[in-house]
C-alpha cells in the first residue's frame, strides 16, 4: 500500500502525517491522532455517532476516505469546549439530562451545533430535521431537542443563562434534578469506551464466525494462520483449560464452537495479531470443514416429535417451560358469558445499543487476568471465566468499561472468554472491537413470542378465567431464556385480579440467533398480548376499554397470579393519572372518528412533513456558470 | 472493509482519464463514496481491495450547472444537498428539491452526488424518477486513443437493472441534462419504514402543467421508483391525461394504468395499492403546486377496491 | 405544542391506552447488593460498589442518595464502581434493580459510616447520638447550639483514632416458584404503569405516526425526576421502534437484517412527544422506599399504539411490527369484507 501525505487542521491544530490510503477520516482521527471522541456506531452512514465538521459542513466521517479531508479544517466534539469550560450547548445537554449512555452524544452534539449554526432561530421541527441523521437509542431524543432549544434561547439572549445552572444546590437531593455526574465526560468526548482504549504492545483480535445455521465441525486447521508474520495467537475450543461453557442460567454455550455450530455468527476461532488487517487476513487462512445438519428455524417445528435435536442433552428442544395454575379454568371458562380468543405475535428485536461490543484484555502486573468491557454483569462473568480458565476467582478481574448502551444485550459473556483465552496464550494486551454487522449477528435478540390468548368474561366485563399459552424462540443457546420465560409467565395476565388462570411460557431451541435478555425480559411480549386482548374484549362487549380495565385491576390485599398477597397497589392512581394527563375522553373505541374531542391536544407533535426549513431565494447561484 | 493501494484525486477530467488509462482494469471510480463505502462491508460486498481508487469529486467542471435553452445541464458531481438548497436549482427543477428533502439526511446529502445515485442504479434511487420525468440524458465520456470521446444516452436507456447500467469500461458520467420546468407544478411522494434515513419502498415524481385556465392537462410527467428492477416512466398514465380535461375519473384511470408497473420481488400487493394512491395524490399535489385549488377533485377520488 | 387536525380524509387519528405492571429486582430468587462508604477529608465521601452504570444514570442516583444520607452534596461524592477486584458485589445492571438494590445498599453503608462519625462526635460533645444531625455540609446538635462542618467533624473523628467507614448489604427476599402451579413471591416490590398513545394513520400508505404518548408510572420514590423522565422517554421510543418498524429477520437461519440500513431504528423524525407524570408509592419494605423504572417504561407503549390504530381506523394488528404494509393490508381486508357484507345484504 502506498502511503500518502495528508494535512489538515483538527480542532485548531495543524496535522501532517503519512497515512495508508484506505483509512477513513474516522479511522484517521481515532486511530492515528487518538481523537477518540468521535465514535463508530455503524461504519455505514446510518447512525451519526461519527459526525464531525469538515470545513464547517457536518459530515459522517465513516463515509469519508481520509484523502477527501486533505487541507480541510476538522472540528470534533473535543473542540467544542471554550477555554476549558463547557459551551452553552454542552451546558444545556447537562441541564436537561440529554445524555444517557453518551455514545451518540459526540455526533449528536455536532449535529445540534450544525443545526444552530445553520439557523440560530431554528424551531423544534427544524431541529428534528437537522438531527435526522443521528440515532440515539437511549434518550428517546426528547431531552436532546429540549437541550438544543434551551441552548438556542440562551445564545439568542431570549432566556437567561441562569437556566443552565443546577436547580438545587442545597439539598435534600433525593427528588431533585441533580446534574448527572458523568455528563461533562460525555458532552466533551473525554469518556473512553473500550474501543477507545489502547495499551502498549496491544494486539488486535478478530473472530471467525459460522457461515451455517447448523453444522458439525469436522476439522479446524489453523496452521496457515499461525504461520503468518504478525500473528501472535490463534485460539479454538482446544485452548480452554477449564470447564467450557457459559450462559446466564445454564452454561450451554462453549466459548468457541465445540464440534458443532448452532447458528450463523457463532464464534469458532480467533486470531490476535499486530494489526487489524493482518488479523483479518489470518482469519481467511483458517480452514474449517463442516458437515451441514438439518436446520430448525420455527419454534413450532422444534417441538414436533422427531425434530432435529439441537443440544444433545435436551432431546425435546425445550429450554424452559414455566407453568402457572390457579383455580379451575376449564369449568369457569365454560360458564363465562363471553369467551374471546385470539393469537398475538411479537418479533425478534435487536438491542442496537449504539456502542458495538468491544473489550481490552491484559494481564495485570501480578498476572491477574483483567478484562475491561461493557459487561452488564461483571460479577457473573467473573465466576464463569474463572471456571472456564480454571483460575482462582480472584485471578480474574472484570472491569466494566463505559457502556454505550446495553438494554440487556451486554449481559451475555459472548466474547470476553475468547479474549481471555487469547491473552493467556500470547500474554500481551488484546483489543477486540466488533463491527455493527458482527454485533447484530453474534449477539442475542429479544425473544419472539407466539401467544394464544383465551379470556372468559362476564356480561358486564369481569374477567372470569384466563388461558395464556406462549411459545417462544430461544434460538441456539439458552442465554437468559429461562428467566425470560419466568418473568413473561408471572406477569403475563397483567395487573388484573383473576381467580382462574392457566399460563404456560415455553422457550425452545432453534438454529436462529440466540434470544436473550432485553429490557422487560419477556414482560412486554406477554403484556402486549394482554393489553391488546383487553381492547378486543371491550370491542366485543361494546364497552369502553378504560371501563373494562378499571373493573378488573388488582387492588391492595389481592392475590397475584402466583398467589402472592399484595400490599399497596398504585395501579388505579397510575391509570387515572395517565388518563388525566392525556385529557382522555371516555367512550368506545373506533366509534367517534375525528369527533373525539381529545384528539390533537397539546402534548402531540405535529405530523412529520419535512418542510420546517426555509430556503433563500437568491437570484445568483454559487455553482452556476452562465 | 474498503481497502485500496492507491488513492488518486484528479482535479480535472483530463487527469481523471489519464489515471483511468494507466490503471486500466484495476481502478474504481468514487464520487461521494456514500454507496461504495457502505457496500464494502460484511453481508454486502465484504472486504474489497481496489488497486487504485480514482476520486472524481474534486473535478470542478463536474460540479457546475447551467441553463441551456430549455434544458438544465448539471455536472455529475452536483450533490443532493445542492439540489435541495440552491435557489437556482430550486427554481428550475423544484421536483429535485422535493425528492432531496427525503433523501438520506443533511450530512449524507452533502457528499452524495447525482451522478453516483444514477450510476449506482438502485431500484429505489430517489433521484432517478424525477430525472426520468424530466427527460434526463447523460453525457458519457471516455478517452480513446488520446482523445476524449463523448456519447449521450437517455437515462431510461442507461439504467438496465438493479446495479446495472450501460456505462462502459473507462467511461465516466460527466453531465446530466434535463428539462427546465417553468410553469409546471411538481410533487414527490415517498414511503418507507421511517422518516429520516429512509429507503423508498415506493417513490413517485409527478410534474403537471395545465392549460385552458386550469381546466385541462397540458403536460403530465410521472415516474416511479422502488417497484421493480429499474425506475420507470409512466407513459400510459401520462398520455391518458395529456390534453384532457381535469377530471376525477381520468385521474383514477391514470393511476390504474400505473399499477401494472409493480414488478418487485416482494410486497407486491402493498406496492400496487400505494402506486395507485401515489399517482392520484402526486397529480393532485402537483396541481396544487400550481396554486390552483383542486380540493374538490381531491374529495371525489375514492380509494380503489382491487389492486390485482 | 398544538397539532391541528388535518382536514383531509386521508389521515386518521385515534387514541389507545394500556396498563402494565412489573416486579423490581431479580425474579423469584433472593437478590442482594453490597456497598462501602467512607466519609472522607474535606467533607467529601467515597462510595465503593460493584454497580455497573449502563447509561441510565445510576451513579448520579447513588451520589444523590449518599449526599442526603451524609449531609453533603452529590458532587462531593466520589464513586468507585464496576471492578470485581476493587469493589463489593452489586451484581448486574438489569431487572430494574439498580436504584432499588444498590441505592438501598449505599444508603445502609452511608448510615453506618455516619453513625461512626456521630458516635465520636457525641462522645466529644458529651451528648446523645440521637441529638446530632447532618445536612448541607454541616453537622449540628438538634437545637443548633453546636454546629461544625462535616469536614471538621471528620477531622475530629480521625483525631480520635477512628476512620468513619461503613458497609451496607441489602437483601430482597424473593422466593422461587412452585414448579407445578407457579405459586411464590417472586418480588417484594411491584410497580404499575399506564400510557396513552395518539396516532395518525395515512390510509393511502399505511404509515403510522405516533404523535403523542402520555405516561404515568409508579417508581416508589423518584431520586432524580429528570432521570426518571429520561427512562420513560427512552423506553417509549424504543417501544415505538418495536411497534412500528424494528424487525430482526432471518431466512432459513441466515440473518437478513445485519446492518442499520436493514434493521430500522426510530430517528428524531419518528418519535412522539412524550409527557410523563411520576407517581410515588414508596416501598414499605426497604430503607429508601425507591422502586424503579428502567424496564416497565416500555411495556404499555406497544399495545397503546396498537389500540390507537384500532380507534383510528378500525383494524386490529396482531403481530409486531405494525409496518405500513400490514396496516394497509388490514385496511384492505376490512374494506373487502365490508363490501361483501354490503353485497350479501343487497342479495337478500
Ligand atoms: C445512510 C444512507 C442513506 C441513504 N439514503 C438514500 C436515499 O434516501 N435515497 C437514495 O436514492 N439513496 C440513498 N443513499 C444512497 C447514496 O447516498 C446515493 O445513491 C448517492 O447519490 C450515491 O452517490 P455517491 O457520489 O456517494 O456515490 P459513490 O458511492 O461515490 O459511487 C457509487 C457508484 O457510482 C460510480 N460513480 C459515481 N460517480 C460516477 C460518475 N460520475 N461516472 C461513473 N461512475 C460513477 C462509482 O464507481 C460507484 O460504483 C443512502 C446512503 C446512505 C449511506
Ligand atoms: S454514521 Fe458513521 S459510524 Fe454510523
Ligand atoms: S445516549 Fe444516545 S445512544 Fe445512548
Amino acid at each position: 500500500m502506498a502511503n500518502f501525505d495528508i494535512q489538515m487542521t483538527v480542532n485548531g491544530r495543524q496535522v501532517s502525517q503519512s497515512v495508508s490510503p484506505h483509512l477513513r477520516l474516522l479511522d484517521f482521527l481515532r486511530e492515528e491522532l487518538h481523537w477518540t471522541g468521535s465514535k463508530e456506531g455503524c461504519g455505514a452512514g446510518e447512525c451519526g455517532s461519527c459526525s464531525v465538521f469538515v470545513d464547517g459542513v457536518l459530515m459522517k466521517s465513516c463515509l469519508m476516505p481520509v484523502a477527501k479531508a486533505q487541507d480541510t479544517i476538522i472540528e470534533t466534539i473535543e473542540g467544542l469546549e471554550e477555554q476549558g469550560k463547557l459551551n452553552v450547548l454542552q451546558q444545556a445537554f447537562q441541564k436537561t439530562g440529554a445524555s444517557q449512555c453518551g455514545y451518540c452524544i459526540p455526533g449528536m452534539m455536532m449535529a445540534a451545533t450544525a443545526a444552530l449554526r445553520a439557523n440560530p432561530h431554528a424551531g423544534r421541527e427544524e431541529i428534528k430535521e437537522r438531527l435526522g441523521g443521528n440515532i440515539c437509542r437511549c434518550t428517546g431524543y426528547q431531552k436532546i431537542f429540549e437541550a438544543t432549544e434551551l441552548a438556542r434561547d440562551v445564545m439568542n439572549g431570549t432566556l437567561p443563562d441562569d437556566l443552565l445552572k443546577q436547580e438545587n444546590d442545597e439539598g435534600p437531593f433525593i427528588g431533585s434534578n441533580s446534574f448527572r455526574i458523568d455528563t461533562s465526560s460525555k458532552v466533551t468526548g473525554s469518556l473512553k469506551y473500550a474501543g477507545d482504549m489502547v495499551m502498549p504492545q496491544m494486539l488486535h483480535m478478530q473472530v471467525l464466525r459460522s457461515p451455517y445455521p447448523h453444522a458439525e465441525i469436522l476439522e479446524i486447521n489453523t496452521s496457515a494462520a499461525e504461520a503468518m508474520a504478525g500473528v501472535e495467537a490463534v485460539v479454538t475450543c482446544n485452548d480452554v483449560p477449564g470447564i467450557d461453557g457459559f450462559g446466564v442460567f445454564t452454561d450451554d454455550q462453549p466459548v468457541l464452537a465445540r464440534g458443532k455450530v448452532r447458528y450463523v455468527g457463532e464464534a469458532i476461532a480467533a486470531v490476535a495479531a499486530e494489526d487489524l488487517v493482518t488479523a483479518k487476513k489470518a482469519l481467511k487462512k483458517i480452514k474449517v470443514r463442516y458437515q451441514q445438519l438439518p436446520v430448525i428455524t420455527k419454534p413450532e417445528d422444534a417441538i414436533k416429535t422427531g425434530a432435529t435435536v439441537i443440544h444433545e442433552d435436551v432431546p425435546d428442544n425445550i429450554v424452559m417451560h414455566i407453568p402457572i395454575r390457579k383455580g379451575n379454568v376449564d369449568k369457569v371458562m365454560a360458564e363465562s358469558d363471553h369467551v374471546i380468543e385470539d393469537t398475538y405475535y411479537t418479533q425478534p428485536v435487536e438491542h442496537a445499543y449504539l456502542e458495538p461490543e468491544a473489550g481490552l484484555a491484559y494481564l495485570d502486573a501480578d498476572g491477574t487476568l483483567v478484562i475491561q468491557s461493557p459487561s452488564q454483569n461483571i460479577t457473573h462473568h467473573r465466576h464463569k471465566l474463572a471456571k472456564i480458565l480454571d483460575l482462582p476467582i480472584n485471578r480474574v478481574r472484570m472491569i466494566m468499561s463505559a457502556v454505550g448502551g446495553g438494554f440487556g444485550g451486554k449481559e451475555d459473556m459472548h466474547y470476553q472468554g475468547i479474549m481471555a483465552l487469547a491473552v493467556l496464550k500470547c500474554r500481551r494486551p488484546i483489543r477486540y472491537v466488533f463491527t455493527r454487522e458482527e454485533s447484530i449477528i453474534a449477539s442475542a435478540k429479544r425473544h419472539p413470542f407466539i401467544i394464544k390468548y383465551q379470556l372468559g368474561l362476564s356480561r358486564d366485563g369481569h374477567i372470569q378465567a384466563s388461558r395464556i399459552h406462549m411459545l417462544s424462540d430461544a434460538g441456539a443457546y439458552n442465554c437468559s431464556s429461562e428467566g425470560v420465560m419466568r418473568k413473561a409467565a408471572i406477569l403475563a395476565a397483567g395487573p388484573y385480579a383473576i381467580e382462574n388462570l392457566i399460563v404456560d411460557a415455553i422457550g425452545v431451541y432453534t438454529n436462529n440467533t440466540p434470544s436473550g435478555a432485553m429490557r422487560t425480559f419477556g414482560a412486554m411480549q406477554s403484556q402486549f398480548a394482554t393489553e391488546c386482548h383487553l381492547d378486543l374484549c371491550a370491542e366485543k362487549l361494546k364497552m369502553d376499554p378504560v371501563e373494562l380495565r378499571l373493573m378488573n385491576f388488582l387492588k391492595e390485599g389481592d392475590e397475584t397470579h402466583t398467589r402472592q398477597k399484595l400490599g399497596s397497589v398504585s395501579m388505579l392512581e397510575v391509570f387515572n393519572s395517565a388518563l388525566e394527563l392525556a385529557d382522555w375522553e371516555a367512550g368506545i373505541s373506533n366509534s367517534r372518528g375525528s369527533t373525539r374531542s381529545d384528539l390533537g391536544n397539546p402534548g402531540n407533535r405535529p405530523p412529520c412533513t419535512l418542510g420546517a426549513r426555509e430556503f433563500p431565494q437568491e437570484t445568483v447561484s454559487a455553482g452556476q456558470s452562465a | 472493509m474498503f481497502y485500496c493501494d492507491q488513492y488518486h484525486v484528479p482535479q480535472t477530467l483530463e487527469e481523471a482519464f489519464d489515471l483511468i488509462q494507466t490503471n486500466k482494469g484495476s481502478y474504481k471510480v468514487l464520487a461521494g463514496a456514500t454507496d461504495l463505502l457502505p457496500w464494502a462491508r460484511e453481508g454486502r460486498g465484504g472486504d474489497v481491495n481496489f488497486e487504485s481508487v480514482i476520486d472524481i469529486s474534486k473535478i470542478t467542471d463536474m460540479s457546475e450547472w447551467q441553463l441551456q435553452g430549455d434544458r438544465i445541464s448539471l455536472g455529475a458531481n452536483v450533490t443532493i444537498q445542492q439540489l435541495l438548497e440552491d435557489p437556482f436549482l430550486r427554481k428550475h427543477i423544484p421536483v429535485m428539491a422535493k425528492s432531496a428533502v427525503w433523501f438520506a439526511d443533511d450530512q449524507i446529502r452533502e457528499q452524495a452526488t447525482l451522478g453516483g445515485n444514477l450510476v449506482n442504479a438502485s431500484p429505489a434511487a430517489d433521484a432517478t424518477p424525477p430525472m426520468l420525468a424530466m427527460n434526463a440524458e447523460l453525457t458519457l465520456q471516455r478517452k480513446y486513443k488520446g482523445k476524449i470521446n463523448q456519447r449521450k444516452l437517455p437515462l431510461h436507456e442507461f439504467v438496465t437493472g438493479p446495479g446495472k447500467t450501460r456505462l462502459e469500461d473507462g467511461e465516466l458520467v460527466t453531465r446530466v441534462e434535463c428539462d427546465s420546468m417553468p410553469g409546471y407544478g411538481s410533487a414527490f411522494e415517498k414511503v418507507g419504514h421511517r422518516r429520516s434515513l429512509v429507503i423508498s419502498t415506493v417513490c413517485l415524481a409527478a410534474l403537471v402543467s395545465l392549460s385552458d385556465n386550469g381546466r385541462k392537462f397540458e403536460d403530465v410527467r410521472l415516474a416511479l421508483g422502488g417497484v421493480g428492477p429499474v425506475p420507470v416512466r409512466l407513459h400510459e398514465s401520462e398520455s391518458c391525461l395529456i390534453s384532457k380535461p381535469v377530471e376525477t375519473e381520468l385521474i383514477n384511470k391514470s393511476a390504474d394504468l400505473a399499477v401494472k408497473n409493480v414488478q418487485s420481488r416482494t410486497r407486491q400487493e402493498y406496492r400496487r395499492e400505494v402506486v395507485f394512491n401515489f399517482v392520484k395524490r402526486g397529480i393532485i399535489e402537483a396541481m396544487k403546486d400550481i396554486e390552483t385549488n383542486y380540493a374538490e377533485v381531491d374529495k371525489n377520488i375514492k380509494p380503489r377496491k382491487n389492486y390485482g | 405544542m398544538n397539532a391541528p387536525l388535518r382536514k383531509s380524509v386521508r389521515q386518521k387519528r385515534g387514541r389507545g391506552v394500556a396498563a402494565c405492571w412489573y416486579g423490581i429486582a431479580r425474579t423469584a430468587t433472593i437478590d442482594r447488593a453490597g456497598a462501602w462508604a467512607e466519609l472522607d477529608d474535606g467533607g467529601t465521601a467515597k462510595i465503593i460498589t460493584g454497580v455497573t452504570e449502563i447509561g441510565e444514570g445510576i451513579l448520579t442516583v447513588l451520589a444523590q442518595i449518599a449526599a442526603d444520607e451524609l449531609g453533603i452534596k452529590p458532587q462531593d461524592v466520589t464513586i468507585g464502581d464496576n471492578d470485581t477486584a476493587r469493589s463489593p458485589e452489586a451484581a448486574h445492571a438489569g431487572a430494574t434493580r439498580q436504584t432499588y438494590m444498590i441505592g438501598n445498599a449505599v444508603a445502609l453503608a452511608c448510615r453506618e459510616a455516619r453513625k461512626r462519625l456521630i458516635k465520636e462526635l457525641a462522645q466529644e460533645w458529651e451528648i446523645s447520638e440521637d441529638d446530632i444531625v447532618c445536612s448541607n455540609g454541616m453537622i449540628s446538635t438538634l437545637d443548633k447550639t453546636r454546629c461544625i462542618t462535616i469536614s471538621e467533624a471528620v477531622e475530629l473523628c480521625k483525631n480520635r483514632g477512628v476512620v468513619p467507614v461503613g458497609s451496607g448489604s441489602f437483601t430482597a427476599n424473593h422466593t422461587g416458584l412452585d414448579p407445578e402451579n407457579g405459586s411464590g413471591s417472586p418480588w417484594q416490590a411491584y410497580v404499575y404503569g399506564a400510557q396513552v398513545a395518539e396516532v395518525e394513520i395515512d390510509t393511502e400508505t399505511g404509515e403510522v405516526q405516533v404523535l403523542g404518548v402520555w405516561a404515568a408510572h409508579d417508581v416508589g420514590r423518584a431520586v432524580n425526576p429528570q432521570g426518571v423522565e429520561g427512562q420513560i422517554e427512552g423506553g417509549v421510543v424504543m417501544a415505538v421502534g418495536q411497534t412500528l418498524m424494528e424487525d430482526y429477520k432471518q431466512v432459513d437461519g441466515y440473518p437478513s437484517t445485519m446492518n442499520l440500513a436493514k434493521y430500522i431504528l426510530p430517528t428524531s423524525l419518528d418519535v412522539p412527544e412524550v409527557s410523563s407524570v411520576i407517581i410515588e408509592d414508596p416501598d414499605p419494605l426497604s430503607p429508601l422506599g425507591v422502586k424503579g423504572i428502567g424496564e416497565p417504561s416500555m411495556i404499555p407503549t406497544a399495545p397503546a399504539i396498537i389500540n390507537a390504530i384500532y380507534d383510528a381506523v378500525g383494524v386490529r394488528i396482531h403481530s409486531l411490527p405494525a409496518t405500513p404494509e400490514k396496516v394497509l393490508a388490514a385496511l384492505r381486508e376490512k374494506r373487502d369484507s365490508a363490501d361483501s357484507v354490503e353485497k350479501s345484504a343487497k342479495s337478500i
